[in-house]
């Protein structure tokens, strides 16, 4: 055998590795969802309600159906299985049959050759809608004489933690807070592609979070075994939650099916803001107490959220709206009370950081008012009651991993403040409104303001994760390659890029391709909840584990066969295997047959919570904190951030340009939400579904990010990194806020912050008090008393 | 989306686009950098039968000083204008509106002509044109006539020009010494369509002012002068107050509607402060101290 040098293996964990998407991305050659083409394929197109309430008193499809180039019009009635769906209940039609629940809801599809015919017919359908009352406001649906969205009621979930007793505080202060109702804002629109195969089953080719919980939906409304239902995953351009949800998945393949021919479905802009959900609006009130050294002592957390039509991740995104009310810090008497309620506004599900979001605009707004009443600095408050390994939360559950949030403010304080330059020397750009030329820097105030915040990283309350991964490891022309094939959705995160790093890192070897996600291996789980690192990390991790496993009994079986004693350990690295840290042989000269494992990785088992809110709901957390500078423009209201310090407890960094960019891409989701993204609803209608109208920032309203990462390895987790992707968005958004109303002293209470609330046009959002908490039979979501469930529950990991 | 069919043609020729336009009478439509004009084909607000593409006509891009005025052809795309160290000299009221005309892609497409045309509520140009008293020149097939802003700017999105009409010049006036102007807008991001935008102009007699104009975009269907405050301004002294009132004034009066991206209120409310803004750096610009 021969024998090579060994150099390091490059492209490892902990580098800077450049993506693999990366290059075909800035390109332009990356494909979509929205790119998919097929030879003779028709084009899907969906009819949805124009009512947020309404009975269907008849479908005429005659005429649309009549039209030339139209293959296929669909309604209800031909769902071919289960007539409903849902990511955790089933409560949402595929198509609706006597009533919608909110406009945009889907009531026929079709498919014909061309967008253009599909259009023209899809108008010609004629709905005949015999109009109902709807409730859209999320404390009226509360009321017993709200109508129902449900036959069940409004309730979807309510949770109550209680923790500790009543409390004596020397200092108290109140709080109501409002946030609107966010869009993922995904630049590729929902698009999929479902090709009808021989075997009467389906393949289908859609830009998603999930493939297997896809897949678990889909087969049943279509009738089919699930493993006639093969998905393999499109380009994906952007998902932020958004993707989480069953969108055109069943109605394409549906269609496909019907018409034997490759159907193609992709919405338009404005579809797109009806055709995934939202991040919850809430209303929250918030009392907390504290010792006059500034020990908090009580707090009370009452939350709403608003749902939407149909139940979607609402479930637990109030479960983390409640388990995190009461922030990062420990308090040793806590009461928590959340409630999601369903209503005819456009259904809400996953979004970046769901529920934790909503409770830090709350939570963090408290600690800075409590500072105020203390006299105390903002952040020697938080420093005194942040929590750290150890700390009881208000269910009971204590801190078991890493927690080093004392450093993290520390580290974040300590970053450079901007230097304040003369308003006259500075590009009018940097000016609040420089963009309009508005300003010379008159009536300029600056201010700053920190959040810390938390969140949990995986799946939580008892759901047992699991994600699996298969490597194969076999000789290529230049040498061993290996070959990770795992359902993980790449979504613009890096997943794929990290997958690599991992396999690289554990079999020494750098040429390492992957395989297109698809169902042909089991559930990665959802690309959500900052768990693909860990988890499918995890599985890629313990499949090169026992793929190496199996490669070392090949060298020592052919030691032993050429009568060879070979030094233990045996290690690999840059290509060879290595006996006792000196090289012995080229990795591929054991690969006559490639070596293949498949393994499921699984976190910690958690449990979810008692009548009392108790139980040890989480895995895993992660925390942040950020500081905002801003400039505000007090007579126009316009605002600069001037500066973003951030610091993320990340565990470990496998690839710092990729967490630096998660961290930077959150924070801007997080400005967003803090001044400009919010979808307007009227009477249940969207009033801004396009990018015209709902602002997203652009590169010239993000200001420098400076990050900071705390490397403090989570125990029991692969490299012990945690997940990353979600928790600037936590903390950016009250940072920013927090900023604002040190540079206004207004109260500014309501998320987004509107120019108007600036210069004091709009007066603060009030509200008379929280509502009474409603009569449930327990802590799990309603749908789940009625019998609503999925059925989901193999995805955790028995496949 | 896509367009309804159309038909399309493209004349070399003023004389040409002009015979065409006649004979398709309201079925035709002008063609110009096509950045408001090809989304609403798109969206299929607008459905017209044939297409009049006139971005060949070379003849009418050009920015030529002639006696007291600057005579801009319409095709002279908006980056052109934003180039020109002419424009920037003669009449930087013009130039420095111009560059918040969406971003430089689109300003590369976009002419001036067709923004003038177009006559979007909000747009800049036709503000500038207002507060400059521009002449706008059109060619019919019964001759050619010069137009004010007042006679141009008919209502929202809508002008005087009739299907048979091309815009074919904008005369900008040259402005006398110690004449100083100013452009403001607020948008909440850059590149977008001005919330309120204001255009003054103020002319300076040592410390008093001997002229203002003052016009704002985005508070009305078109570009709205404001004569009254214009009226109290002149022969008063160039004092914050005096500003600062006449700017009052000059929003009090105005009915801006509410929609989406703002108020009424805030509309009104922000133009009281950009009008002021407005003429503080225009009487500093034409030398003037502010007291
Ligand atoms: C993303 C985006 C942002 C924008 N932001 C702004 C902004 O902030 N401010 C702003 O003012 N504008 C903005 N615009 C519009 C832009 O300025 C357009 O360029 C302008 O409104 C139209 O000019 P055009 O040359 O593209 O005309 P076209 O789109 O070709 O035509 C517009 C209309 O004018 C007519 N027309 C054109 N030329 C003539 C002529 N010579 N004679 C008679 N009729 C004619 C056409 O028939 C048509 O009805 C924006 C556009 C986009 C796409």
């Amino acid at each position: 055998m021969s024998v090579r040098t060994v150099r390091k293996t490059r492209g490892v964990v902990g580098e800077s590795v450049r993506r693999v998407d990366g290059v075909p991305k800035v390109k332009g050659q990356f494909l979509f969802g929205s790119d998919l083409w097929a030879e003779g394929m028709l084009w899907g197109h969906t009819v949805r309600s124009p009512h947020p309430s309404a009975r269907i008193r008849s479908i005429d499809i005659s005429k649309a159906l009549a039209r030339p180039g139209v293959a296929a019009v669909l309604v209800a009635q031909d769902v071919p299985g289960k007539k409903t769906y849902g990511l955790e209940f089933a409560d949402q039609p595929v198509l609706a049959w006597d009533r919608v629940r909110y406009a945009g809801e889907p009531v026929t599809i079709l498919a014909a050759v061309d967008p253009e015919t599909a259009r023209r017919a899809a108008s010609l359908i004629n709905v005949d809608y015999e109009i109902l009352p709807a409730v859209t406001d999320m404390e009226q649906a509360l009321r017993p004489d709200a109508p129902k969205v449900h036959d069940f009621g409004n309730i979807l979930r309510h949770i109550r933690i209680e923790h500790g007793r009543s409390a004596k505080a020397d200092v108290w202060v109140e709080g109501y807070y409002e946030t609107g109702m966010q869009d993922q804002a995904p630049l590729g629109p929902e698009s999929g592609m479902a090709i009808p195969a021989e075997d009467g089953g389906v393949d289908l080719y859609v830009a998603t979070q999930w493939l297997h919980v896809d897949r678990e939906q889909i087969a049943p409304c279509l009738n089919l075994p699930l493993e006639k239902v093969r998905l393999h995953l499109a380009g994906v351009g952007g998902a932020f939650g958004a993707r989480e949800d069953v969108s055109m998945q069943i109605h394409a393949c549906m269609l496909a099916l019907r018409t034997g021919r490759p159907v193609k479905m992709s919405y338009t802009r404005e579809e797109s803001f009806y055709g995934h959900v939202h991040r919850h609006p809430a209303h929250v009130w918030m009392r907390h107490g504290a010792r006059r050294d500034g020990t908090l002592v009580y707090v009370y957390a009452r939350l709403v959220l608003d749902g939407g039509a149909y139940a979607s991740s609402s479930a637990a995104v109030i479960h983390n709206a409640a388990t995190f009310a009461a922030g990062p810090y420990e308090v040793p008497n806590a009461l928590i009370e959340a409630t999601c309620v369903y209503t005819n506004n456009p259904p809400c599900g996953a979004m970046r950081s769901f529920g934790a979001v909503q409770a830090a605009i709350g939570y963090e707004a408290q600690m800075d008012k409590l500072a105020k009443a203390l006299g105390m600095p903002p952040i020697q408050l938080r420093l005194k009651n942040v929590v750290s390994p150890g700390s009881v939360l208000p269910t009971g559950q204590v801190i078991r991993g890493s927690a080093p949030v004392r450093e993290l403010i520390r580290r974040c304080a300590a970053i450079p403040l901007p230097p304040e330059e003369p308003a006259e020397r500075r590009d009018p750009l940097s000016l609040p409104g420089g963009a309009g030329n508005v300003s010379r820097g008159e009536r300029l105030k600056r201010g700053v303001g920190f959040a810390v915040g938390y969140k949990n990283i995986a799946y939580s309350g008892g759901f047992d994760d699991s994600a699996e991964a298969r490597v194969r490891l076999f000789r290529g022309p230049g040498g061993a390659i290996a070959e990770v094939h795992s359902a993980a959705a790449e979504v613009g995160q890096g997943i794929h890029t990290v997958l690599v790093q991992i396999a690289r890192t554990e079999l020494g070897i750098e040429h390492v391709v992957l395989h297109p996600p698809d169902t042909n291996v089991g559930s990665a789980g959802s690309t959500s909840a900052s768990r693909q690192t860990m988890m499918s990390g995890g599985a890629v991790q313990l499949a090169c584990q026992a793929v190496k496993k199996d490669l070392f009994a090949r060298v020592r079986r052919w030691a032993q066969a050429e009568g060879r004693t070979v030094p233990e350990p045996l290690t690999v690295e840059g290509g060879m295997v290595l006996a006792a840290g000196e090289p012995l042989a080229p990795i591929e000269e054991f690969l006559e047959t490639p070596i293949e494992q498949t393994r499921v990785y699984h976190h910690r088992p958690t449990t979810p919570i008692d009548e009392k809110g108790q139980g040890e709901p989480h895995v895993s957390f992660g925390f942040a904190a950020e500081r905002a500078v801003v400039e505000v423009d007090e007579e126009l209201g316009l605002v600069r951030v001037v500066q973003i310090a951030a610091a993320q407890d990340v565990g470990r960094a496998l690839n710092p340009q990729g967490v630096y960019g998660q961290i930077e891409g959150g924070t801007a989701q997080g400005l967003g939400f803090a001044l400009m993204e919010e979808i307007q609803l009227k009477d249940g209608l969207i009033k801004n579904a396009s990018f015209t109208d709902y602002l997203i920032p652009t590169i010239l309203d993000m200001p420098p990010v400076v990050s900071e990462l705390i490397e403090e390895p989570e125990p029991g987790v692969p490299f012990g990194a945690k997940g990353v992707g979600e928790m600037s968005t936590i903390v950016s958004t009250p940072a920013i806020v927090a900023a604002l109303r040190s540079a206004t002293g207004r109260e500014l209470n309501r998320i987004p912050v509107r120019p108007d609330d600036l210069i004091g046009l709009s007066p603060p959002v009030t509200s008379p008090g929280p509502p009474p908490s409603p009569e449930v039979p327990g802590p799990e979501p309603i749908p789940k008393y009625v019998g609503l469930a999925a059925g989901q529950a193999i995805l955790g990991g028995t496949e | 989306m896509k367009p309804a069919p159309f038909r399309y043609v493209a004349p070399r020729s003023v004389d040409e686009t002009l015979a065409l336009l006649a004979e398709h009478g309201a079925e035709g439509k002008i063609l110009a950098g096509g950045q408001s004009l090809v989304p609403l084909l798109n969206m299929r607000l607008a459905r017209p039968q044939v297409i009049v593409d006139i971005n060949g006509i070379r003849s009418l891009a050009y920015i030529r000083r002639k006696d007291d005025h600057l005579h801009v052809g319409a095709l002279t795309r908006q980056r052109a204008v934003e180039e020109s160290a002419t424009v920037r000299r003669q009449v930087p009221l013009l130039w420095e509106a111009i560059r918040f005309v969406g971003h430089p892609q689109i300003r590369t497409r976009g002419t001036v002509g067709g923004s003038l045309a177009h006559a979007d509520p909000s747009a800049e140009l036709p503000a500038v044109a207002a507060a400059l008293d521009a002449e706008l020149v059109v060619r019919s097939p019964s001759g050619e006539r010069a137009l004010s802003p007042g006679e141009f700017f008919a209502g929202y999105l809508t002008t005087a020009l009739e299907p048979t009409d091309l815009l074919t010049e904008i005369r900008f006036p040259l402005l006398p010494e110690r004449t100083g102007t100013a452009f403001v807008e607020v948008a909440r991001r850059h590149g977008d369509f001005a919330l309120v935008g204001v255009a003054a102009v103020v002319r300076r007699s040592d410390g008093t002012i001997a002229e203002a104009r003052l016009a704002f975009t985005g508070v009305g269907p078109g570009p709205v002068r404001a004569r009254g405050a214009e009226g109290r301004l002149a022969g008063s002294a160039g004092t914050s107050r005096v500003f600062a009132d006449a700017a009052r004034e000059a929003a009090a009066r105005l009915d801006p509607e509410s929609e989406i991206h703002a108020t009424a209120q805030y509309r009104r409310d922000v133009a009281a402060t950009l009008a002021r803004r407005a003429l503080e750096l225009a009487w500093q610009r034409s030398g003037g101290r502010t007291r």
